[in-house]
């Protein structure tokens, strides 16, 4: 009842404090449960691109001695198998083709039987480049090596049998090549390095009658598969989806005992994406905490600076006859009033975001996942306010009369901390942790293929959350010793503002060191949370358009179509397209390295680094600008890679002689490189080896000067819409890529997941508290004292004058919090970015620095911090008379 | 007693103050007409919410009549009374709180322009005057009730004015403080010649003072005494 009485006085009395900090509160649920909603949203996604990313789920392998018909016949009758396809592999030693006088011969290769539906079952496994789309399809590099197109004929030798003469059809590229030929069953590390470069497809029947003899006498040679389309109702968390997947799987194995091994490319795809969510989780909660701890903190300052007038209150109803634990049973209403009204209202704001963000779908991927994020964040709600209004409230019950609770000014010692240099003592623990993960080359998510669970170096939260400690404390500390040591500078900094009272001001300010320090911590934490989440945020961005422009070459690419030919004048035209900045050619061959057909890439080394946005860690032994110096200075100079390095145990300085394609005579020709440095990646160049040469150098030795693909920077944004343009001049002599298209395809990696909208909610709730802090902090503190400044002004004392207390303050706090807060965000967002590391990729080489935002930031704060200067001065205005009655 | 206008302290002519308006407004002061002179030493009597509060906000130029007027033909416009010529003591502590005695005491002359050692000296020639030189470097809340409100007189010594306004200087004092603190204000207006005005519901206190003024119902009695001229 008296509880009852006591809401309603308080409802009536202190309605501003208290939705001051119900808002507090709903802060911190609502940014809580977003990050959750989105959390769980971009899982779901991640389960989603990966299983749309598989085209085939399953390769299920015969094993030798088992029944290929019956295990067909098994797998179709397995309840969750949607489609089951047979298909042959049959190697061969070469196939060979003859064009006029000269005969092409390739090395071993492989010949795959596929099915009638197999293309309507699997239709990401093929796609079509020239001639027809059934009987017999010849793979594209294949083609490139025999110089065939449909039409031509293809000799095919094997093992022991005569040689058989088949004819092309059609040429088609084999999007998903590398899964296609793995070694079923075999661990990621024992994969072959690279799939055939030979291959022929050939309807089912016709295979059979190929190999079937062969197996007679090499069964070694030939074996079947059936490629497996599974019925994908998958649980929405990559993980869970992954252990049902894996489970599966082992099922099947074990159901058919040694007559299969499963080849699992759903299970591998989501072996990623559970990484990457678990990646996805992390992040969140580094860039997620500490936004909801400062609006925690926030919100107990709020609530602390009305602690005086509760003391009070409390006292006058001890004087009534309230015992303790009545008075802190009302604390505790109080707090629970303030924690659900709060927690309701931050709900409702994180439904609204979500809705705003996923259209219909609402909060949460799926009910599970919303009733966990939403308890949560109510509990993290109720906590705060609890630190804010019950602990207190508690602490007061205890001991009411404590006198020195009510010295705010005081000569008391620094705080226990400061003296025993706490705040020091955390930075270097924080700077020891990090040091210790960064030996670990920062491995913060483990993941073990085929091992169901997965694990997370938590020890390294510890960098990041020691640090933002340590630097707010420090902070402080700092606030409060120039304001204490530093008297005489301040008194002649504030001089310009404070009318003739400097020293006065200087020593009031002095005095209250501990208001005003607090406020500089709160503005600089703030001021850092907006720093390091938005450094971060633009970093990753950054890294994104990288990884898209790595796996693309440029914003557009145009890759001649194999036996097409680009006309030479096409850099004119190109760049004569709307919307095309610049046209630069990047040369693109093939060489035998030794044995092995490798994509050979010829560079114009002035110019590339900025044309194809070449970053260092593409390479190894020097930065992108000094290794392709070291090429304009030697035209011979030549990039392997570090596979090729390793295996020819090449040093710097060593000739290579590599065999490329005669311009004139059609034949390869001895071509000798030095090598200069090693290559990791390329824009457009494939995952394995490659070599990177000088273009005028290639051109020059094999007598031609033929390019093949194009990097075309875009003026402005849309490279999709100029991809179209492109697409449109060069027909179908290429194959036009844009990174817009590309980023959207690649598979279920975190770059590709949507992080636009959380990106905006963090911030702009990073934003929302930079203001909130700078503003309500110095504002309440103003207030606090409007006593003070009544009594000043019944002293006589003008406006302008009373303005030198709250600018000296108000400055003081804005550009102390800014400066110390920008370098405590740019020291976290290098140690975030650092122990995130396995997030980017390629790692960063530079950080990018969002300046209009955090310019944005600044004025905001700013602005705010004026207007609560300004409303704080204008309140003393006229004397407030009624202040002075008060006792 | 000389009657020439400009040896006028105070004049207030008519005077009323309504605080709210309608059927709740409350009218703490009633036509009130009064002046005060050079030398004049008022006890302003009468009960608690009678209006002596409103009044001598009234004449200290710290609020607006909502009927009448108010001038200070000796002392100057209203703008130039604080601080200056007219000094205030209050009924609560009124020391800020983030500065030390001294300063406290300094602030009126600061904020008139002085410059600070000259401030300073005669802050603690007056803390000295009143004994309390051993209280210079110690914070308002480091002072017991009666210490912080002879800083409080301090202060208004310091400033030398020519009229001193108390509101019930002793309220929140015991009995003997409450004395020994209007014994110390009467020296003070003494030594620096100036009138006096106290706020007082403690008839012991309005004793100690030749004239009297009496307040009931918003309604102002002067009722005369041994006037000095
Ligand atoms: N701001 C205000 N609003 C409404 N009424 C007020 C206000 N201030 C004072 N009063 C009323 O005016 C009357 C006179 O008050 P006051 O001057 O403080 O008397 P005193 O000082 O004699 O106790 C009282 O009835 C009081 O309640
Ligand atoms: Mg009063």
């Amino acid at each position: 009842m008296l509880t009852l009485t006591w809401l309603r006085g308080l409802l009536a009395r202190r309605a501003g404090r208290l939705s001051i900090t119900a808002i507090g509160v709903a802060l911190a649920v609502g940014l809580l449960a977003t990050l959750g909603s989105f959390l769980s949203a971009s899982k779901a996604q991640m389960t989603d691109r990966a299983l749309k990313s598989v085209s085939v789920d399953w390769q299920v392998e015969t094993q030798p001695g088992a029944d290929p018909q019956a295990v067909l016949t098994s797998l179709e009758s397995t309840p969750g198998i949607k489609a089951a396809v047979p298909v042959g592999y049959g190697d061969t030693k070469s196939f060979e083709t003859t064009t006029g006088a000269t005969v092409q011969t390739t090395g071993a290769g492989v010949i795959v039987g596929y099915a009638g539906d197999y293309r309507s079952v699997f239709p990401n496994q093929i796609r079509d480049l020239a001639g027809a789309t059934t009987g017999v399809l010849l793979f594209q590099q294949t083609a490139a090596n025999l110089h065939a197109a449909p039409g031509d004929q293809v000799t095919v030798t094997m093992a022991g049998l005569p040689p058989v003469t088949i004819k092309i059809d059609g040429v088609i590229d084999l999007p998903e090549i590398d899964a296609m030929f793995q070694k079923v069953g075999a661990p990621p590390q024992s994969q072959r390095s690279a799939p055939p470069d030979n291959v022929i497809l050939v309807p089912l029947d016709q295979w059979h009658r190929l190999f079937d003899p062969l197996a007679i006498n090499h069964p070694e040679l030939v074996s079947t598969q059936v490629h497996v389309d599974l019925v994908t109702s998958l649980p929405h968390d990559p993980a869970a989806a992954y252990s049902k997947i894996v489970g599966d799987a082992h099922n099947l194995e074990l159901k058919l005992t040694g007559q299969v091994l499963v080849g699992n490319n759903l299970g591998a795809k989501l072996a990623k994406a559970r990484s990457d969510s678990l990646y996805a989780q992390i992040l969140f909660l580094f860039l997620g905490t500490p936004g909801a701890v400062l609006a925690g903190m926030l919100t107990v300052t709020v609530a602390a600076s009305g602690a005086d007038r509760r003391r009070r209150e409390q006292a006058l109803l001890r004087t009534r006859g309230a015992n303790s634990r009545q008075l802190l049973s009302l604390g505790l209403s109080e707090a629970i009033a303030v924690g659900v009204a709060g927690s309701i209202l931050g709900l409702g704001l994180a439904l609204l975001v979500g809705r705003a963000a996923f259209g219909t779908a609402g909060f949460g991927a799926t009910n599970a996942a919303a009733v966990t994020w939403a308890a949560f964040a109510v509990g993290a709600g109720l906590t705060i306010a609890a630190f804010a209004i019950a602990v207190p409230a508690w602490r007061d019950a205890r001991d009411i009369s404590v006198v020195a609770a009510r010295q705010t000014i005081g000569r008391r010692r620094e705080p226990r901390w400061q003296r025993l240099w706490i705040d020091v003592i955390l930075i270097c623990a924080s700077l020891l942790v990090f040091w210790l993960t960064g030996r670990n080359g920062y491995k913060l998510v483990l993941a073990v293929e085929g091992v169901t669970t997965i694990s997370v170096n938590y020890w390294a939260f510890l960098a990041p959350a020691l640090m933002w400690l340590g630097v707010g404390m420090f902070t402080s500390r700092i606030a409060s010793f120039v304001l204490r040591r530093g008297r005489r500078p301040l008194a002649w900094l504030i001089k310009p503002m404070s009318a003739g009272l400097s020293d006065t001001v200087a020593a009031s300010m002095s005095r209250q060191r501990r208001l005003i320090a607090r406020g500089v911590t709160l503005v600089a934490l703030t001021a850092g949370f907006a720093v390091s989440t938005s450094v971060f945020n633009s970093t990753y961005q950054q890294q994104a358009e990288v990884d898209a422009v790595l796996s693309n070459g440029a914003d557009v690419t145009v890759i001649e179509s194999p036996g097409a030919s680009i006309p030479p004048n096409v850099i004119t035209e190109l760049s004569a397209i709307q919307g095309v900045r610049k046209v630069s050619p990047l040369m693109h061959r093939f060489a035998y390295v030794g044995n092995d057909l490798q994509d050979i890439y010829g560079v114009n080394p002035t110019t590339i680094v900025s044309d194809a946005k070449l970053q260092d860690s593409y390479f190894q032994g020097g930065s992108a600008t000094s290794l392709m110096t070291k090429l304009a200075h030697r035209p011979d100079a030549a990039l392997f890679s570090f596979e090729t390095v390793k295996d020819f145990q090449l040093a710097p300085g060593d000739t290579v002689t590599l065999r490329l394609q005669s311009g004139t005579t059609k034949q390869y020709v001895q071509v000798p490189f030095t090598y200069t440095g090693v290559v990791k990646k390329f824009p457009s160049a494939p995952s394995d080896s490659f070599v990177i040469g000088n273009a005028d150098y290639i051109a020059k030795m094999t007598g031609i000067d033929h390019v093949g693909t194009y990097l075309i920077a875009t003026a402005h944004g849309d490279s999709t819409a100029v991809a179209g343009r492109v697409q449109t001049a060069v027909g179908t002599n290429a194959l036009v890529n844009d990174v817009a298209s590309k980023r959207r395809k690649i598979g279920s990696s975190l770059t590709s997941v949507e992080m636009a909208g959380l990106t905006k909610v963090e911030l702009g709730f990073a934003l929302t508290l930079a203001a909130a802090a700078a503003g309500l902090v110095l504002w309440l503190g103003l207030n606090e004292r409007r006593r003070t400044f009544a009594t000043a002004a019944a002293l006589g004392a003008k406006r302008r004058q009373l303005g030198g207390f709250v600018w000296s303050e108000a400055i003081y706090v804005t550009v102390g919090g800014l400066v110390t807060g920008a370098a405590g965000g740019w020291v976290l967002t290098n140690i975030l970015v650092k122990i995130l590391t396995g997030v980017f990729d390629p790692p960063p080489t530079t950080l990018a620095v969002p300046w209009a935002y955090l310019a944005l930031v600044a004025a905001v704060t700013v602005a705010a911090v004026v207007i609560a200067a300004s409303s704080a001065i204008r309140s003393t205005r006229r004397p407030a008379v009624q202040l002075l009655r008060d006792i | 007693m000389s009657n020439s206008s400009t040896d006028l302290l105070v004049r207030c002519d008519r005077v009323a103050r309504t605080y709210g308006s309608g059927p709740s407004a409350v009218v703490a002061v009633h036509d009130a007409t009064c002046q005060v002179h050079p030398g004049d030493r008022i006890a302003l009597m009468g009960p608690s919410g009678s209006g002596k509060t409103t009044l001598l906000h009234l004449i200290a130029g710290l609020d607006d009549p909502t009927v009448g007027s108010i001038s200070w033909p000796a002392l100057g416009d209203r703008h130039s009374l604080r601080p200056g010529p007219l000094a205030i003591v209050f009924q609560s502590p009124s020391l800020l709180p983030p500065l030390d005695v001294v300063e406290n005491v300094a602030l009126p002359m600061l904020l008139l322009g002085t410059d600070r050692k000259t401030a300073t000296n005669a802050a603690h020639e007056a803390l000295a005057r009143l004994d309390l030189d051993d209280l210079s470097s110690k914070l308002p809340e480091e002072l017991s009730g009666g210490q912080a409100q002879r800083v409080a007189i301090a202060r208004v010594l310091a400033g030398r004015p020519r009229l001193i306004l108390a509101d019930e200087p002793t309220g929140q004092l015991d009995h003997a403080t409450g004395i020994r603190v209007i014994d110390v204000l009467i020296e003070a207006a003494d030594e620096l010649g100036a009138a006096l005005i106290i706020n007082t519901h403690d008839p012991l206190v309005a004793n100690r003072l030749p004239q009297r003024w009496d307040m009931a119902n918003g309604r102002l009695t002067i009722l005369g005494g041994a006037k000095i001229c």
